[in-house]
């Protein structure tokens, strides 16, 4: 189980590197979305927010997300510090993310540019 | 007589049956089309399995191919996995071959392409080879995979570049399910109007538009301009279509029979059938002969007439 601030400090670690990387910014001008991050084993909640291709984080949740990312405080952790991808997880119903299949592919497709090979 | 049949996630409006002759041996060749079921594309394939002599599998890929590293799609392999004794083919291992041979025709006896066209190709990692063979004789690329398969509104310009980002993120991606990535049954029949506006503009500043025609369909815009379009498997709808929305000449890489030209996993599953052999064992050479063999050319028509 991951603790509250090691959430954060995953989320933290995703967003800088997601802001480091300009190739990445462009792609995402137009997607200004808003995610919440949710723990099911701790009391975690996070929003990250995309806008003109810029991300930052905030603590607490939103009233209206575009997406919402469900999952165990480790599964979290371990995803977004590029331990593991979030497709496994997705896929073998640990890792639930309310959305449309556009905005799910797309945050995956970011997760991939950030960690991938 | 030998029997071939493709099974496809696709529409069942396309739905197609042909006798033809290759190389002095009968052919029935069949195309079955399952509306996205994919159960009853399951269901399809065991039944036919032992008692046809090749199935294609259609409206899905199983293999992606970029350079010399292969990507299987988990849906795609569970489809081809139901079958146990009929070989069974996607079709990638004849596209590799045979459309870089028609990239070589096309610009080696006609007009249609050359060094500096301008091409758009709205998928490429499912046609790895195409893309390659038009890149390396000098065309100005536009790889539309993330514009259209994702929305994301970034033109990729290099083989290099496409490589890059497939290796990052085709691990991946062929593990979510297929219709996720790529639009199956119904939707095949109706356009995306929302990427339509948003991404018209890379179609109207090419000048030929290539790849999967779903694709090319999904997403074409009216107002081309005599557009050259180069692409596998259309109906005599699709023509229709093509005309209506202006593009000047269609290409097809693989022949017509009766109005209508059938997808590579139909031509490949063929070809398994004539060659007898098991489809691991089949050289891109071997598929290259057979070709010339048959005397396999793009079907290229004029749709001003």
């Amino acid at each position: 189980m991951a603790t509250h601030a090691e959430l954060t400090e995953s989320l933290k670690a995703f967003m800088d590197s997601y802001n480091k990387n300009e190739r990445l910014k462009i792609m995402n001008r137009d997607w200004n979305r808003t995610v919440v991050v949710k723990a099911t084993d701790v009391e975690s909640l996070h929003t990250l927010i995309v806008v003109d291709g810029v991300a930052s984080l905030r603590e607490g949740t939103s009233d209206q997300p575009d997406l919402t990312v469900i999952s165990d405080s480790e599964t979290l952790a371990d995803m977004f510090y590029g331990d593991i991808t979030p497709t496994e997880p997705y896929n073998n119903g640990t890792l639930r993310i309310m959305g449309s299949e556009d905005d799910i592919v797309r945050l995956d497709f970011i997760s991939l540019m950030i960690w991938g090979e | 007589m030998k029997r071939v049949v493709s099974v496809s996630l696709g529409s069942s409006k396309r739905d197609h049956k042909v006798m033809t002759e290759l190389l002095g041996e009968k052919f029935e060749i069949a195309r079955v089309g399952t509306d996205g079921d994919f159960n009853r594309a399951l269901e399809l394939l065991q039944e036919l399995d032992g008692k046809v002599d090749a199935i294609g599998l259609g409206g899905i890929d199983v293999y992606l191919f970029v350079k010399q590293k292969r990507y299987a799609i988990k849906d795609g392999l569970k489809l081809m996995n139901a079958v146990k004794i009929t070989p069974v083919v996607d079709g990638s291992g004849l596209k590799n071959t045979l459309e870089r041979e028609v990239v070589r025709i096309l610009a080696e006896e006609t007009g249609l392409l050359k060094k500096g066209s301008k091409v758009l190709m709205v998928s490429s990692v499912d046609r790895f080879g195409m893309a390659e063979a038009m890149a390396e004789m000098g065309c100005d690329m536009t790889f539309g995979d993330l514009i259209f398969t994702a929305g994301i509104p970034y033109p990729i310009r290099t083989v290099v570049e496409l490589e890059e980002i497939a290796n990052r993120t085709l691990p991946e991606f062929t593990q979510m399910p297929f219709h996720m990535l790529y639009p199956t049954g119904k939707k095949q029949d109706t356009q995306d109007d929302a990427r339509i506006e948003k991404f018209a503009s890379y179609y109207h500043d090419a000048e030929v538009i290539a790849g999967d025609f779903h694709l090319i369909r999904r997403f074409m815009p009216t107002g081309l301009k005599g557009q050259s379009i180069l692409t596998n498997t259309t109906t005599a709808a699709d023509v229709d279509f093509l005309r209506a929305k202006g593009a000047g000449t269609l290409v097809t890489t693989t022949p017509e029979y009766e109005g209508r030209s059938f997808g590579t996993n139909v031509m490949e599953a063929a070809l398994l059938a004539v060659l007898g052999k098991p489809w691991e064992e089949i050289t891109p050479q071997e598929y290259l002969d057979l070709l010339h063999r048959l005397n396999f050319k793009p079907r290229i028509l004029n749709l001003k007439q």
